[in-house]
């Protein structure tokens, strides 16, 4: 069989990771994701123990995630897991529901400061044209930033996920990277 | 019976005008001079003001094309007794907001051989008003960025010359010698030519309006400003007159041209148009030395740009795109534009924004304009004009003034249907479908 | 322009696509007898108000609902947003 070597989303073997002060700018190339539909009349489910979000906002439990992405629909997150078949996992245990694999459209970003919340509040100001409440920890929500598509995840304080297409995974990086740079010049 | 002389009433005129064959108000080199030496003490305003009349042969809404409607109903169809009522002054509208850019270039037989009409008069209407009108025949280029829209620019052009405008195909290196400040190389939207059409480009868009106001006041209409159509007079199904601001007026013809308001103003009528009013934004810069030699338009995004001759950079892109009379966009528009044109010509980043402003047009169901009569006998419509009718005045108030001084659609004009959205014939350049804000 | 988002708050307008009329939720039965006649309204004509209008709007950067958005045309001012899921349940 041909061999094949795996790349990230930006195209190298080994995802980057580049600080700016006090935040860390790094890809996930290893976030498993799929994403969940209910159809019409049915109850939510309870995928792996996870009570799903409402709208905005975002969860954890054990070893998944999920947060809302419009009325009825959820993306269900596993951390480490972008080689499996999560989806099929996601399926199993939500009967009756449109499970669709997503691990392989999307590049996640991570960033995270080691000073608390501030520098994260000031990078995500830059970034996008939200008011902070819809930005604050446990908030989940797709928004427009440099004419991209991307959800953005603040899972805690200190901690943001954006996730974006993954064919426009240079242009986010640059976006994101370029403002964390900016917002450490400006101090 | 002798016509009333309406020019004796409201504001006096010249008496030069037996000597001229025209009023006070005939431009020369000579009376430039004369001028100069008695102090420009000798300018007269270049129309009059009169009062309303009761009644008139024919009452036009509207003074942009409808100006320029009353100028050839007068002057070429030989009719009488017009008044132009509009509910600003002279030179308000989008008649004096656009970004003056006139060409024909269109690809459709319905369109093309009326915007190569527009172009003719163009070319004589300094001549024909006696008024400059700063027509600068400075060319228009549209850029093209893919084969795909090279091949679709061929067609276009040789559509244009079947009509009898001009069209040149042009290679990435002919354009570069014209301007070699776009940027070429742009990795996602590349210049790959462009399609000239030499014969376009710029009228100064106030003096357009002016003209066309002088030459209708000297074949004596009337133009009434600050009069706004608040309602039609409709007897069994005729119109025999419209009430206003100052007062009711009587007519046996009224002609619509309201741009933007076609929707609002006919629903007088009570009528339903495939019409919707949205607003367009326009930008100048500072003035500037020389830089933009015509028109140039941008293929990949929706950005045009000219200098005008006082060296301020014009230019534009799309509309904002949602349903508006504010006459005033938003700042997303504002932000696309701009990036458009530092795309196409990075070179724009270091010019100052000097001014901006919006405009409301009628955007209409097929991106194509409507002149035609309506359900009410006697009661024209002249609408539908989009972001594209300061090229067309000409030729709008030449084909309106025919219909409405024969009923019948000039042939260039025959396809400008109301009705055509019901047959089916609809005149869709952008191929986009009845959606206002996609044409 | 901010709109104000039944589920999500205050965003900003540029997150959205413009359709158009709200009336267009008010598809003509293609079985009915004039429903050619009344298909050319639906598809062509407009009311075009100048004032307040219904107006369809889609969340496409966000949560991809589709909104009504009650809007001035001549101020911009934005007067309220409803689901229209919840508009065309409920039969409006
Ligand atoms: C920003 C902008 C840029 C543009 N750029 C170009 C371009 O580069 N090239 C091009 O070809 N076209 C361009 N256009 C389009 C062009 O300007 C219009 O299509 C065209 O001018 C419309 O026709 P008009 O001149 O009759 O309109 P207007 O000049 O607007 O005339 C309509 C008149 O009707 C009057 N009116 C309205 N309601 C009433 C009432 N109830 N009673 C009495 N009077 C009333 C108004 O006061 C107005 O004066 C542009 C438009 C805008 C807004």
């Amino acid at each position: 069989m041909t061999d094949l070597t795996p790349i990230t989303a930006l195209g190298t073997a080994e995802a980057p990771s580049v600080a700016f002060g006090p935040l860390t700018v790094a890809e996930d190339a290893r976030l498993g994701l799929a994403s969940l539909a209910l159809r019409r009349g049915a109850d939510v489910p309870e995928p792996m123990g996870l009570k799903l979000p409402g709208p905005g906002d975002c969860v954890a439990g054990a070893g998944v995630g999920a947060f809302w992405t419009g009325p009825g629909q959820w993306m269900l997150e596993a951390p480490g897991r972008a080689e499996e078949d999560f989806a099929a996992e996601v399926a199993r245990n939500a009967p009756g529901c449109s499970v669709t694999e997503q691990t392989d459209g999307w590049a996640a970003f991570d960033i995270v400061s080691d000073a608390g919340a501030a520098p994260v509040d000031a990078l995500l100001e830059r970034l996008v044209n939200l008011p902070p409440a819809s930005l604050l920890p446990g908030k989940a929500t797709r928004t427009v930033l440099e004419h991209l598509g991307v959800f953005v995840i603040r899972r805690a304080g200190d901690r943001l996920t954006v996730l974006g297409m993954r064919s426009a995974a240079g242009s986010l990086w640059h976006a994101l990277t370029v403002a964390a740079k900016r917002r450490e010049d400006a101090g | 019976m002798a016509e009333p002389d309406h020019r004796d009433r409201g504001c006096p005129v010249g008496r030069d005008e037996e000597r001229w064959g025209w009023p006070d108000m005939r431009f020369s080199g000579f009376r430039l001079v004369a001028e100069a030496l008695r102090g420009h003490s000798g300018w007269k305003p270049l129309w009059r003001d009169p009062a309303p009349q009761p009644a008139y042969d024919v009452v036009i809404v509207g003074g942009g094309h409808g100006m320029a409607t009353a100028y050839y109903l007068a002057k070429t169809f030989g009719q009488a007794r017009i008044a132009v009522l509009d509910k600003g002054w002279v030179g308000g509208g989008n008649i004096g907001r656009n970004t003056t850019i006139i060409r024909s270039n269109y690809l459709l037989p319905g369109n093309e051989p009326f915007y190569e009409l527009s172009m003719t008069l163009w070319e004589g209407l300094e001549q024909e008003l006696n008024f400059n009108a700063m027509v600068s025949q400075r060319g228009v280029l549209n850029l093209c960025h893919t084969d795909g829209q090279r091949d679709s620019f061929r067609r276009r052009g040789n559509a244009m010359r079947l009509a009898g405008a001009d069209a040149k195909l042009l290679e990435a290196d002919e354009v570069r010698a014209m301007a070699p400040f776009l940027n070429f190389d742009n990795a996602r939207f590349p210049i790959k030519g462009g399609l000239l059409q030499g014969r376009g480009g710029t009228a100064r868009h106030d003096a357009v309006a002016w003209g066309y106001a002088r030459g209708a006041d000297v074949a004596g209409v009337d133009i009434i400003q600050n009069c706004e159509v608040t309602g039609f007079d409709i007897d069994n199904g005729r119109v025999t007159g419209v009430q206003t601001t100052r007062g009711p007026i009587r007519a046996n013809t009224v002609g619509v041209a309201v741009a933007g308001n076609s929707g609002r103003v006919m629903g007088l009528a009570g009528m339903r148009l495939p019409i919707e009013s949205h607003v367009l934004q326009a930008f100048v810069t500072e003035g500037l030395k020389p830089a933009i030699p015509g028109v140039i338009t941008y293929g990949a995004g929706h950005f045009y740009i000219s200098q005008s001759d006082k060296g301020g950079l014009v230019f534009g892109g799309d509309i904002d795109g949602y349903n508006s009379y504010a006459q005033r966009g938003n700042l997303p528009t504002v932000e696309d534009v701009v990036e458009g044109g530092m795309a196409l010509m990075p070179m724009i980043g270091r010019a100052r924004l000097l001014r901006s402003w919006g405009g409301v047009m009628d955007m209409s169901m097929d991106g194509s304009p409507i002149i035609d009569a309506t359900p009410v006998e006697g009661l024209y419509l002249n609408a539908g004009w989009c972001y594209g009718g300061f090229k067309a005045t000409p030729a709008s108030g030449y084909c309106f003034a025919h219909l409405l001084a024969t009923g019948r659609p000039h042939e260039v004009a025959a396809a400008y249907r109301l009705d055509r959205f019901a047959r089916g014939h609809v005149i869709d350049e952008r191929g986009a479908g009845a959606q206002p804000n996609l044409h | 322009m901010l709109i104000p988002h039944p589920l999500l708050g205050p965003r900003d307008a540029q997150e959205f696509t413009y359709l158009g009329d709200a009336r267009l939720l008010e598809r003509p039965d293609p079985a009915a007898e004039n429903a050619e006649a009344r298909f050319c309204d639906y598809v062509y004509l407009r009311d075009n108000p100048a004032g307040v209008h219904r107006e369809l709007w889609f969340h496409e950067h966000g949560d991809r609902s589709w909104l009504v958005v009650t809007r001035d045309t001549v101020t911009h001012e934005i007067l309220g947003a409803e689901l229209a899921a919840d508009v065309k349940g409920a039969g409006a």
